[in-house]
């Protein structure tokens, strides 16, 4: 899954008065790790960097044309095949971790379908996601076996931790806490997800620890 | 790779594969991985390099054991094969000088084999021991000790090794022996009896014919034939050891289209999805459709919470799945067939994709297969987390990329199906199947099974129960053989309340009718249904409107909104449950929940409306009790219900050592 461009990098850029070239590569290296930047990071950027605006965009524009690339790739990837438009937004949720609505607009003009046929879909199915998601992701498996072997505890005791219900991202981004139906490890009930990695038989006393993790983790690569 | 030719598969049929003399596999499915079978695969390769051992490390899928994940099995010369669950990277350096060099096993992590065996036809050179007792005295080192006391008094303890076993797949028979590599298991014993199993069975290799235990293993591995002996991703493999695409070619070169249906019409195969409508006519009302295409697909959206069969079956054994479409395609005459995978099984559709490239390679899928003018090809369509995707025109509306909502029947899909044109729906199950009845004929397959419901079905174990793993057992099984003799029975020793099997869409099953055999009638008569094969096990302290609010939340999330009995009936039916869980409900609340109940089971367009009130109603036929409680006792006794439960998770899991099954 993709990290959240609106969080990772931002500290890093405190140049001020940029030049053009030096605001270019910046963006690039940005969106080469993030496969994408929307517009509300760069607002967020020129807030940072106290550029203007138009500015910004204009740069933005060069980088919007790869955006374009990207999803030409993809269409034409699955242009002949029927039925094609939920495995294209399964390519472009993978690689940004949501349908960013810049991507789902040159989506219809590239597939030459209206905007609200894509948005049907997407908001149909509970795998598309339209926030972009936290820096890390926490997921309890509330399926029928981890239920009654108290993932309603693991749920609680998370939000109380985290400060957010189901659904939600902490406010600084960090954390994107979630339920899911079921992951089919009902063997290690009650389960939880963080960050990909699935752990077992978890008790809500570990749940503390297991945050703890991912704040290090996250100390350690700053 | 080279392409496959007709006579290559002919030649594989004859063909004994030699495997290596010593063997490590590791099951790597979704559920080990999560344990940690990754890092014991690794740690056991740098080992097998540093060491410069000459063991094969081969990657398998899942044999079903959630409960002792991660599992690996082990063949070293001079020893039986040898299952270890609960592995970790630290066993591995002991593993590997005890097993390959001494020729001992570890203690602990043993799981022994289900094969019963009833003469000793070699000396034995291990005893696994467990004491199965119900009680918390655990006798198992007290055997231990005896059992190498009465060796070591008789010169044998160099030539017999003791070992404590994890599980023993026998419970609550007193302290269970068996001995290796013979397999005669030993149940009941006492302690002295220890001196006569050395002195007759160890020593002169004769059976204890009064504690011997005869009974064979519950299960019956059809669907689960090659799950953790072959490698799913490996399509060699798959023809060398498990008679790979024998079964198509059979059908291409040796059957008609017509005889695979009669075949399948022997077989009594009805669809494991869980509606049990009889495969080879739908087969047929597929293929009698005049049609230029005809599609087949493979319902993999396992939604359904609690239940993990599918996902289980296509990590470990796709190419089986793979084939079974594509005989089914060749029989109906479809030139294109889809899986619909749920997109969060990402290891599935992996190994599913990965099965496909492998046969594009060979030539087994794409024009002329095999030479026999035969055209199919086979793609992934992903699921995007909708349970009502399951449904058939659902997910046929789902391929076609639009919203995932069920269009009424009739027509039917094999009339007119995706792109409106006779489309055949499988379940992952009933296509793994096919080639099985294939090879060995329908008549075998018939053999299986109670008289309406042939064959075997896999179950998905979980909740409260001790060993919770995959179980696939022959129809007509009663469910308390499966909870009680083939998954050891409760946690922490507790009675069951109720089996609820079926997931959203099935019903609980009091325990006074676990002697219930299963097949699709016996389940339905009691307000159940099969369905695709979720059993959940719940005990004493499980509150039986908090498990219908459960999955009655569940379909009120999941329903698609297109009709208004679904809609609104679960959502009513929601707000009366909740209310009467706050006990605040009302003396008439019962009735309305019935008449709700009754008129979304008659009027919903789909199976996912029509089912959702059968945990309600089965709940309150069985259990109507808890509801007058609360519904009589009011807020107050909700409270106390409430309080009494949390206090009960509290004094529990803090207490709560690793249980050992």
């Amino acid at each position: 899954m993709k990290t959240n461009p609106t969080v990772g990098g931002l500290e890093k850029i405190s140049l001020k008065n940029a030049d053009e070239s030096a605001l270019i590569e910046i963006l690039e290296q940005m969106e080469h790790e993030h496969g994408f930047i929307p517009r509300d990071t760069a607002d967020e950027i020129a807030r940072l960097i106290e550029v203007k605006l138009e500015r910004l965009k204009r740069i933005q524009g060069k980088l919007d044309s790869t955006t374009h690339q990207e999803i030409k790739h993809h269409v034409d990837h699955w242009r002949n095949e029927e039925g094609n438009l939920i495995m294209i937004l399964h390519a472009i949720q993978n690689q940004h971790g949501y349908v960013p609505r810049e991507v789902a607009m040159e989506l219809s003009r590239e597939l030459g379908v209206k905007l609200a046929r894509i948005y049907e879909v997407i908001t149909f199915y509970h795998y598309f996601k339209l926030q972009p998601p936290g820096e890390h992701a926490v997921t309890v498996c509330n399926g029928t076996a981890c239920y009654l072997k108290g993932a309603n505890r693991l749920i609680d005791e998370l939000r109380i931790q985290l400060g957010v219900s189901e659904g939600q991202t902490t406010p600084d981004r960090q954390v994107h806490f979630d339920t899911v139906r079921c992951i089919g490890c009902c063997g290690l009930a009650p389960t939880m997800v963080i960050d990909g990695k699935t752990c077992g038989h978890v008790k809500s006393s570990d749940i503390a620890g297991h945050l703890a993790t991912i704040k290090t983790v996250k100390e350690t690569a700053a | 790779m080279k392409t496959l030719t007709r006579q290559d598969l002919s030649a594989l049929a004859n063909h004994q594969a030699s495997s290596p003399a010593e063997w490590v596999r590791v099951q790597l499915d979704t559920g080990g991985i999560a344990a940690g079978a990754e890092s014991v695969c690794t740690t056991l390769e740098h080992a097998r390099v540093e060491q410069k051992r000459s063991f094969s490390l081969l990657r398998v899928g899942s044999v079903g054991y959630s409960f002792a994940d991660p599992v690996i099995e082990v063949q070293s010369t001079g020893l039986p094969k040898i299952l270890y669950g609960k592995m970790t990277p630290e066993l591995v350096p002991a593993l590997l000088s005890e097993q390959f060099d001494a020729g001992r096993l570890l203690e602990d992590h043993v799981i022994a084999t289900r094969t019963r065996s009833l003469t000793i036809d070699a000396p034995v050179t291990h005893i696994l021991v467990r004491d199965t007792s119900a009680d918390t005295a655990n006798k198992t080192e007290f055997f231990q000790f005896s059992f190498q006391e009465e060796l070591k008094r008789r010169g044998l303890d160099s030539r017999v090794q003791v070992v404590r076993a994890l599980d023993m797949g026998i419970y609550d028979e007193g302290a269970v022996v068996q001995l290796l590599p013979s397999a005669v298991t030993y149940t009941n014993v006492l302690a002295p009896d220890v001196a006569r199993i050395v002195d007759e069975s160890v020593e002169a290799d004769r059976v204890i014919e009064d504690l011997l235990w005869k009974t064979p293993d519950k299960q019956t591995r059809i669907v689960l034939r090659h799950c953790g002996q072959v490698d799913p991703d490996s399509v060699d493999d798959y023809l060398q050891r498990a008679d790979g695409y024998q079964a198509f070619a059979k059908s291409l070169f040796e059957l008609t289209p017509e005889k695979v249906l009669a075949e399948m019409k022997t077989s009594a195969l009805r669809g494991r999805g869980g509606a049990g409508f009889p495969t080879w006519m739908k087969w047929k009302l597929t293929r009698d459709q005049p049609a230029e295409q005809r599609y087949v697909i493979c319902n993999a959206d396992e939604g359904d919470p609690g239940a993990f069969m599918d996902r289980s079956v296509l990590e470990s054994d796709p190419h089986a799945v793979l084939e079974g479409m594509m005989i089914a395609a060749y029989t109906m005459g479809a030139s294109q067939g889809y899986f619909y995978i749920r997109a969060e099984y990402p290891r599935a559709i992996e190994r599913v994709q990965r099965a496909i490239d492998q046969n594009r390679e060979l030539g087994l899928l794409g024009q002329n297969i095999l030479g026999s003018g035969f055209d199919f090809d086979a793609k992934i369509r992903l699921g995007a987390g909708a349970f009502v995707c399951g449904e058939e025109t659902a997910l046929i509306a789902s391929i076609e990329g639009k919203r995932g909502t069920p269009s009424p029947r009739p027509p039917y899909p094999s009339v007119r199906g995706l792109w409106g044109l006779p489309t055949a729906i499988n379940n992952v199950e009933t296509l793994a199947i096919i080639p099985a009845i294939l090879l060995k004929g329908g008549a075998w397959y018939a053999s299986h099974g109670t008289e309406t419901s042939k064959g075997t079905k896999v179950f998905a174990v979980t909740g409260k129960v001790r060993n919770a793993q995959l179980v696939e057992v022959p129809m007509g099984t009663t469910l308390r053989e499966i909870v009680y003799e083939v998954c050891g029975g409760v946690l922490d020793g507790k009675e069951v309340k109720a089996v609820q099997t079926g997931g959203p869409s099935g019903g609980v099953i009091p325990e006074e009718l676990l002697n219930t055999h299963i097949s699709y009638e016996s389940l339905q008569e009691l307000g159940s249904i099969m369905g695709s094969g979720g059993m959940l096990v719940m005990d004493q302290g499980d509150s039986m409107i908090d498990v219908a609010r459960f999955y009655l939340r569940f379909c009120v999330d999941e329903s698609c909104g297109k009709c208004a009995p679904c809609r609104i009936g679960g959502y009513q039916l929601m707000q009366i449950l909740d209310r009467i869980s706050r006990g605040n409900g009302k003396a008439e609340d019962l009735p309305l929940v019935q008449r709700i109940c009754h008129a979304m089971q008659k009027a919903s367009l789909c199976g996912l409306g029509q089912t959702a009130p059968n945990p309600v109603i089965s709940t309150i036929r069985y259990f109507g009790e808890e509801y007058q409680a609360y519904i009589e006792g009011g807020p107050s006794y909700a409270r106390k219900v409430k309080r009494a439960a949390a206090d009960a998770a509290a004094s529990t899991a803090p207490s709560k050592a690793p249980v050992s099954p």
